[in-house]
């Protein structure tokens, strides 16, 4: 009994102190993998945020994305000219979303929008593989995937960018949301969609906006998640990733959406590396839903989200 | 003209409150459970009933399992592919253990440990609603495969990985393995959802099912009346769970033969939750209609291009399908979010005025 | 383990319910502030005010929704300010709700049969087959609360789903499933919102049938001032948390404070 304790609780803590720039590395690793989930939960904060829609397909337009690029640069086109048409793609398909699922289901309760989404991931899939295949693709952007050192610790180029391109990404869309008058007017849309169509806003142009700047951000973790581990059908099941990473940080927060991803991706990260192999490994597969259950018993509005108040 | 209910007056409560109280519907009922319990097996082909009918049984079990922990007491769960698979080891390991219990009476217990399962990973309920708990069912879904795949125990320390059914026989005929026939397994399953839709239609007519639609409905003022949510909710899960259970116990045992995790994983959650939303929430009868309808798209993309004389590569019958599934749980949700339970209903309306307009 | 469910007899001078110095604070916000009421079994309690004067969160505190953060409530003499709404129910406390809170998804027979939840007793099993006791059981409740429908007159519209509704008569269905609990202490929240002249008499004369017929004690928060002189026995004014008026309705139509505090006079 006293050997159990000691493998679980004393064990690991000591294989981290006592090899510190391995568990550098390690957390590193976590950081850009976390990373990784910030962005895609970004896509999915932008929505909800917008629109108080939980769009359940954000893995998949991520998917849809670097398909799109992928394809596009497949067939010749340059790098420049594929990811505009990239954006024009996903700027359709938000238009077309709107269109055919956001509208007539407007003001419906927020599981059946919920579900739609579900529906909608399906059917992205089924479409997806039908336009480009299945086989996995290279998405080669420019950026090496090599590393080079830093105060004796590792440190990966492409995974550094990504850190980049998300840092700024959020900070833009911070500045939008809070200092615009379109941000507040997203806000409102997101508190109570016929309100907001009572003052004025046109929600169907909002809503267009919304996605298609959510197809933005999936665009670039996209391009990402590609560059890093090729383009394939396992990207989307990241949305179920992201899942706890938006518990973590707030359904409606931005930088929680970053905060929530870093916390889950090192978690996983060293579970796996020091606790995996006392129960043969895979933690990763529900480290994170358990991490975020365990949380949500303590905290259900998340690290930075609004406190949930019922009224009668 | 047929369907009139004119002259078929109540004179107690009793008779009002009967599951089918127009006369018309019991003959039609009547003559539906005739047909499938004497009519299929004399008829029916073993591709009938081994592709379509045997799984349509033992899916509508599962859809009528979540259907009561969604579409009634409105807890959206993601984790029956997991309940279903706690249900079908444990049927595995008591069948291995007592081999001489009657394998209708491991089925059962195996429900019972799914209904425990299901009652821990419903306690998260009370404080956490929505899509939130939906989350916390992807954690019993990853969790508890990861658990069948990991602990060598549970397979028996099967090298191979997956459990298989032992023959069984229940009063001397074969039920389960390879020897069991196919209009057998079809009666069992058969029985046993039968017996189950009776309950959860016997439950949800009751106090149970008016503390769980409360609950669902408006679960403060549910509690002010007096409705104690978090008793409510875990016995939702418990029931639900109990119906999963049995139903994976019977997927591995009177479908597939032998299975590992992969048969249960994130997919069949979704699915029996596309089953649950197209047939209807909250509709006993809509697990079945959902049912039926999930199992027989597959069937109809195999067999309509052949017919046409086209041929149609597997991946794009996949992609096909995962397109129509999609398209159809929007096109649902849009029209009629109640599902084809719903339509029936409004289609027995129409009946009733037929052949007039109104 | 469930309470006893009866206690003692109590003296009959002693008030149904006592809210003693109740204060509720959320936040900032002082929502009531050292609120004092008593209500005699038997009698009809009107509670105004202007609006955010508090007069719903003092229900909600009696409910059980809301926990005071200082004083005591106590029901038939004893302590129950800080039980869970479903205990409060089963004291004999039953409400309706400012926004109509019925159940959307049911018919309007089966919300009222809600109401009596906690009068039934269930064998589980027995229910799952829908046998023996638990079918009596349930026709018993049944036939009781088709006495309600009866004598609200909505028979016609049992089997009708209640999200289907005019207001008017979600409003009446509302108050059937309260009255369906048999409670002891009847919580209105505005039963007359949005009705027109008709529908207020008919609500008017259900409210004084339930309290001559089954003697049920009732407290309700009411804008309309003819309303409220018509039918009540006592009223009790409240503004900005704090009770400003209580007494017989002449008495406290005449009292200064409550037209000043209608009038929006500022306060100092």
């Amino acid at each position: 009994m006293l050997e159990l304790l000691y493998a679980v609780l004393v064990g690991p803590v000591k294989d981290m102190a006592g090899a510190p720039a391995f568990l550098a590395e390690v957390i590193i690793g976590g950081l850009a993998a976390g990373l990784m989930y910030s962005l895609v939960a970004l896509g999915f904060v932008l929505i909800y945020k917008a629109s108080g829609v939980f769009n359940f397909a954000q893995g998949v337009m991520v998917l849809f994305a670097a398909l799109t690029l992928v394809g596009l640069m497949e067939r010749g086109a340059p790098l420049a000219l594929a990811l505009l048409a990239t954006m024009a793609v996903m700027g359709a398909l938000a238009f077309a979303i709107e269109r055919v699922v956001l509208r007539p289901l407007v003001n419906q309760e927020q599981i059946i929008l919920f579900m739609a989404t579900i529906g909608l991931n399906f059917f992205l899939e089924g479409f997806g593989e039908l336009v480009w295949g299945s086989n996995v693709k290279r998405l080669d952007v420019g950026i090496p995937d090599s590393s080079f050192m830093v105060l004796g610790v590792q440190v990966n180029r492409l995974e550094l960018t990504a850190a980049i391109t998300a840092a700024v990404l959020v900070a833009v869309m911070a500045v939008f949301f809070q200092r615009t008058r379109i941000g507040r007017a997203l806000r409102a849309v997101a508190d109570d969609h016929e309100a907001a169509l009572s003052i004025g806003i046109p929600l169907n142009t909002i809503w267009i906006v919304v996605w298609s700047a959510a197809g933005l951000v999936a665009i670039v973790a996209g391009i990402m998640w590609g560059a890093k581990s090729g383009v394939q059908f396992s990207l989307s099941l990241i949305a179920l990733k992201a899942l706890p990473v938006l518990i973590l940080g707030g359904f409606t927060s931005v930088p929680g959406a970053i905060v929530g991803g870093l916390i889950i991706g090192v978690g996983e990260k060293i579970a796996e590396v020091y606790w995996g192999p006392l129960v043969g490994g895979a933690i990763e597969n529900w480290f994170a839903y358990v991490l975020a259950l365990a949380f949500l018993l303590v905290r259900p509005q998340g690290l930075f989200g609004e406190r949930i108040i019922e009224r009668v | 003209m047929i369907y009139r209910e004119a002259g078929q007056f109540k004179s107690s409560y009793a008779s009002d409150q009967a599951v089918f109280p127009i006369r018309q519907d019991r003959i039609v009922v009547g003559l539906a459970v005739a047909a499938a319990v004497i009519a299929v097996p004399l008829v029916a082909d073993e591709y009938w009933l081994q592709a379509v009918l045997i799984p349509f049984l033992i899916y509508s079990l599962a859809a009528l399992g979540l259907n009561l922990l969604t579409g009634y007491a409105g807890q959206v769960s993601l984790g029956t592919g997991g309940f279903m698979a706690v249900g079908a080891y444990s049927a595995f390991k008591i069948t291995s253990a007592f081999p001489r219990l009657s394998v209708l009476v491991a089925f059962l217990l195996a429900g019972l440990v799914t209904a425990l399962v299901g009652l821990v990973f419903g306690l998260p309920s009370l404080r956490i609603k929505g899509f939130y708990l939906a989350v916390a069912t992807l954690a019993a879904q990853f969790f508890l495969l990861w658990l069948f795949n990991k602990v060598a125990w549970f397979t028996d320390y099967a090298s191979s990985g997956t459990i298989t059914a032992p023959p069984r026989t229940v009063a001397s005929v074969m039920v389960t393995g390879p020897a069991a026939t196919a209009p057998v397994r079809y009666l069992t399953a058969l029985a046993f959802v039968a017996v189950f839709a009776m309950i959860a239609k016997n439950l949800v007519r009751g106090r149970v099912g008016r503390s769980w639609m409360a609950i669902r409905d408006r679960d403060i003022a549910a509690e002010i009346i007096g409705v104690r949510p978090l008793r409510t909710k875990l016995l939702a899960f418990a029931i639900s769970s109990f119906f999963c259970g049995v139903a994976g116990a019977e997927y591995v045992f009177l479908y597939l033969g032998s299975a590992e995790t992969l048969a249960f994983d994130i997919n069949v959650s979704f699915l029996v939750l596309f089953m649950v939303i197209i047939g209807g929430l909250g509709s006993i009868l809509g697990s079945f209609l959902g049912a039926a309808f999930i199992v027989m798209v597959p069937i109809f993309l195999t067999n309509v291009p052949h017919l046409l004389g086209l041929a149609m590569p597997v991946a794009l019958q996949k992609q096909i399908e995962l397109m129509v599934f999609g398209g159809l749980i929007i096109l649902f949700l849009i029209v009629e979010p109640h599902g084809l339970a719903r339509l029936w209903q409004v289609s027995k309306e129409k009946l009733r005025l037929w052949p007039f307009p109104y | 383990m469930r309470e006893p469910t009866s206690p003692p007899p109590v003296a009959s001078s002693t008030p149904l319910l006592e809210v003693d110095e109740v204060s509720v604070r959320f936040g900032a916000i002082q929502a009531l502030d050292r609120v004092s009421l008593d209500i005699v079994r038997g009698e009809i309690v009107a509670i105004i005010g202007p609006n955010g004067a508090g007069k719903t969160t003092l229900l909600n505190v009696i409910s059980g929704f809301y926990h005071p953060t200082a004083g005591q409530i106590r029901f038939e003499g004893r302590d129950r300010t800080n039980l869970r709404p479903y205990d409060v129910a089963a004291l004999g406390v039953a409400r309706t709700f400012q926004n109509v809170a019925l159940f959307k998804g049911m018919s309007v027979l089966d919300n009222i049969m809600t109401g009596r939840l906690l009068k039934m007793r269930g064998s589980f099993l027995l229910e799952a087959l829908y046998w023996g006791p638990a079918m009596r059981q349930e026709l018993a409740h049944r036939a009781s609360v088709e006495r309600i429908i009866d004598f609200l007159e909505i028979e016609a519209i049992r089997k009708a789903g209640a999200g289907t509704l005019p207001y008017g008569l979600q409003k009446r269905v509302e108050l059937a499933r309260a009255l369906a609990a048999e409670p002891k202490l009847l919580l209105l929240d505005e039963p007359m919102a949005g009705m027109n002249v008709e529908e207020k008499e008919d609500m008017c004369r259900f409210i004084l049938g339930v309290n001559d017929e089954f003697g049920t004690t009732i407290a309700l928060i009411e804008h309309d001032m003819s309303v409220v002189m018509d039918i009540s026995d006592r009223v009790v004014a409240l503004d900005y948390g704090r009770k400003i008026a209580d007494g017989r309705p002449d008495e406290v139509r005449a009292d200064q404070g409550v037209i000043d505090a209608y009038l929006g006079v500022s306060h100092a």
